[in-house]
């Protein structure tokens, strides 16, 4: 059941398309947060258990690949779609294999962000495989 | 000139002459044995002479009448001598050849060892020119060398620095790894007068000054500079010990050999610095796709706030957040133009580190529009300026370094940021001081290469480029820059630019 007005997370480390996001999410129906960096975004996913999160990858602190890592190990975790400018096909496998339901490449075209939020939220939740250890994952090697 | 007789061809002229046809170089044997029928024939001959000559005297009165006793004695004794003559003739010649077949032998000897050494020689030539690893190439030169002289044990000694380096050792290993200066020891002596050594008996400190004495006995050694065009490379040593003594012979063996080895150790040196290089390339190239990577990633971030914040302004519904998104618009746009502008800078840069129509600057006046711009910009800047300082340079690469500068101190410093000008004689210093944690005294070069933010913080936004940019607009001004600890603590980033008619006369930081 998809609610009438979802709840997302906007992880965005620039100031200026968090804004831009913000904006145009709140118009078009989404009740929106906000997290400017990877640690913001996984303490208000725990307190606000928003329905969809929108993940950039390069961010400060924890960057956008331990937080996909992170909810992969948690139950009922929020859906994900990945924003980032990082845009190889290696990225989106990787992506797609740490349970990420869309990746849309920056620079984006505001429309195809609201789709696949909304597609996001349309598809089932991603299994919840409790024993993989976080931190043990592709992309750890660097 | 008339050319000397080989030995074989004074062989077969005196085999010629003892009648040993048959043979071009006759065996010693057949000589002995032609000699022992000559030493036979002469006995018998004489015997019979002899014989003839007491019968002779015994049976003289009957047989007076007959013929003249005395002239029959006569020719008896001088058939006697004739023989005699002839036989020691012989004998003398049988004598020469007998001497020349000996010798023969010995030259034979001596140049079949010689080819044995030459072949040991080819083949330890062929064994170090094989190996190009410097390390494999001295253990096959010391192999080599121990085997063609029967030596026990050795080393080889390279030069470093004005001082010798046992860099591969074999029966002796309490010499690995010691060190010699030039003109030390026996082999510093070598490498300074770049002549071979033989060594008999003991060696005292005396005769060698700076030498070590050894914990084992060597009754013999020998040591070879290693030369390649005329530059000593270093030494190679070799012992004896169980009664082997060297001679000059196998010195000028080992001599030989170590001009070969000096050969293949420039060989595996051209080589390991070839490594070294293409390893640099390779680091290089590696960096350089990354800075790739860094700048499509870098360059897309403005760009997405530009485009999504146009995309909404065009959204009736949204004409409230108008400004603010105009706003958005302007502020990553010059982002962009920033980055774009030190891409160029820096490209530009690394092709030709000069400017085009340096003239004189009030660089005073510039820090305090750029301080106006960060103001504005919600960064304060504390200015220290007189009312005039003029220094040579363009105006639009000192605001760079000023803005790069300024930037710098806000985002790796703490606020407050002084930006101050002092007039110093000959050049104008320009300093920008944060007081924030400072740059460590083993960065304070680094962080002015290209790709150094690379290495580093992957999370930091912008190219890496701002420090490099500004480092190379000030040498093209004529100026110099360093990076200091603060008053308080932080860093101080201090650039000297020329003043008028004395370009390049700044300081030089160093």
């Amino acid at each position: 059941m998809i609610p009438r007005h979802p709840r997302v997370l906007i992880v965005e480390d620039e100031p200026d398309t968090l804004l831009v996001l913000r904006i145009n999410l709140d118009a078009a129906g989404f009740v929106t947060s906000l997290a400017a960096d990877g640690a913001t975004a996984l303490g208000r996913i725990e307190e606000e258990r928003p329905d969809v999160v929108l993940l950039d990858l390069m961010l400060p602190v924890v960057d956008g690949w331990s937080v996909l890592a992170d909810l992969r190990s948690r139950p009922a975790a929020p859906r994900v779609v990945v924003c980032s400018a990082k845009g190889s096909e290696r990225d989106f496998a990787q992506a797609e294999e740490m349970g990420a339901a869309a990746y849309v490449t920056k620079p984006f075209v505001l429309e195809d962000v609201v789709a696949a939020l909304w597609e996001a939220l349309i598809r089932p939740a991603p299994a919840w495989e409790p024993n993989r250890e976080p931190g043990l994952l592709p992309g750890w090697e660097g | 000139m008339r050319r000397e007789p080989t030995v074989s061809e004074r062989i077969s002229r005196e085999a010629r002459v003892v009648g040993l046809r048959g043979f071009t170089s006759p065996s010693l044997e057949a000589v002995e044995r032609r000699r022992m029928q000559l030493w036979i024939l002469a006995a018998v001959l004489l015997v019979a002479l002899s014989t003839g000559a007491v019968a002779l005297s015994l049976l003289d009165a009957p047989f007076t009448g007959s013929a003249n006793p005395g002239i029959l004695r006569l020719a008896i004794v001088l058939l006697s001598i004739a023989f005699c003559v002839y036989a020691i003739e012989k004998e003398l010649h049988l004598r020469r050849l007998a001497r020349l077949l000996v010798d023969e032998r010995v030259l034979t000897t001596a140049l079949s060892n010689r080819l044995h050494e030459v072949s040991l020689l080819l083949e330890a030539g062929k064994a170090m020119n094989s190996v190009l690893e410097l390390e494999v190439v001295l253990d096959v030169i010391l192999r080599g060398a121990l085997e063609l002289l029967s030596g026990t044990s050795g080393s080889v000694m390279l030069l470093d620095n004005a001082e010798l380096v046992a860099a591969s050792v074999r029966g002796n290993d309490r010499a690995r790894g010691r060190r010699v200066p030039l003109g030390e020891g026996i082999a510093g002596h070598v490498a300074l007068t770049r002549e071979p050594l033989l060594i008999e008996g003991p060696v005292t400190s005396e005769d060698f000054p700076g030498h070590e004495p050894r914990e084992q006995t060597v009754e013999s050694a020998m040591c070879a500079p290693l030369m390649h065009r005329g530059e000593v490379l270093g030494v190679l040593n070799v012992n004896a010990d169980h009664g082997r003594e060297f001679t000059e012979y196998d010195l000028r063996a080992l001599s030989l050999f170590a001009e070969q080895a000096a050969g293949a150790i420039a060989n595996a040196r051209l080589y390991e610095t070839e490594l070294q290089h293409v390893a640099k390339l390779l680091e290089l190239d590696r960096l350089k796709s990354e800075f790739v990577a860094l700048v499509s990633h870098e360059l897309r971030t403005p760009l997405t706030s530009i485009l999504a914040a146009a995309e909404t302004a065009r959204r009736p519904e949204l004409r409230d957040e108008l400004d603010e998104l105009i706003e958005i618009i302007v502020r990553q746009g010059r982002r962009l133009s920033t980055m774009v502008e030190d891409l160029l800078t820096a490209a530009r840069l690394e092709k030709d580190a000069t400017l085009p129509a340096v003239t004189d600057v009030d660089v005073a006046a510039l820090v305090r529009l750029a301080a106006r711009d960060f103001e504005v910009a919600g960064r304060p800047v504390v200015v220290v300026a007189p009312d005039e300082a003029v220094a040579r340079g363009t105006p639009d690469s000192l605001r760079r370094v000023i803005d790069n500068l300024v930037d710098n101190a806000h985002k790796y410093g703490a606020p407050p940021v002084r930006v101050v000008v002092e007039p110093r004689g000959g050049s104008v210093l320009l300093s920008v001081i944060d007081a924030g944690p400072g740059v460590p005294e083993d960065k304070r070069e680094w962080i002015f290469e290209r790709f150094a933010r690379m290495e580093d913080n992957r999370d930091d936004p912008g190219l890496g480029l701002g420090l490099p940019v500004v480092r190379g607009l000030v040498l093209a001004c004529g100026g110099a820059i360093r990076v200091e600890d603060g008053a308080g603590g932080g860093a101080a980033f201090r650039v000297w630019l020329p003043v008028s008619e004395r370009v390049g006369a700044g300081r030089q930081a160093t």
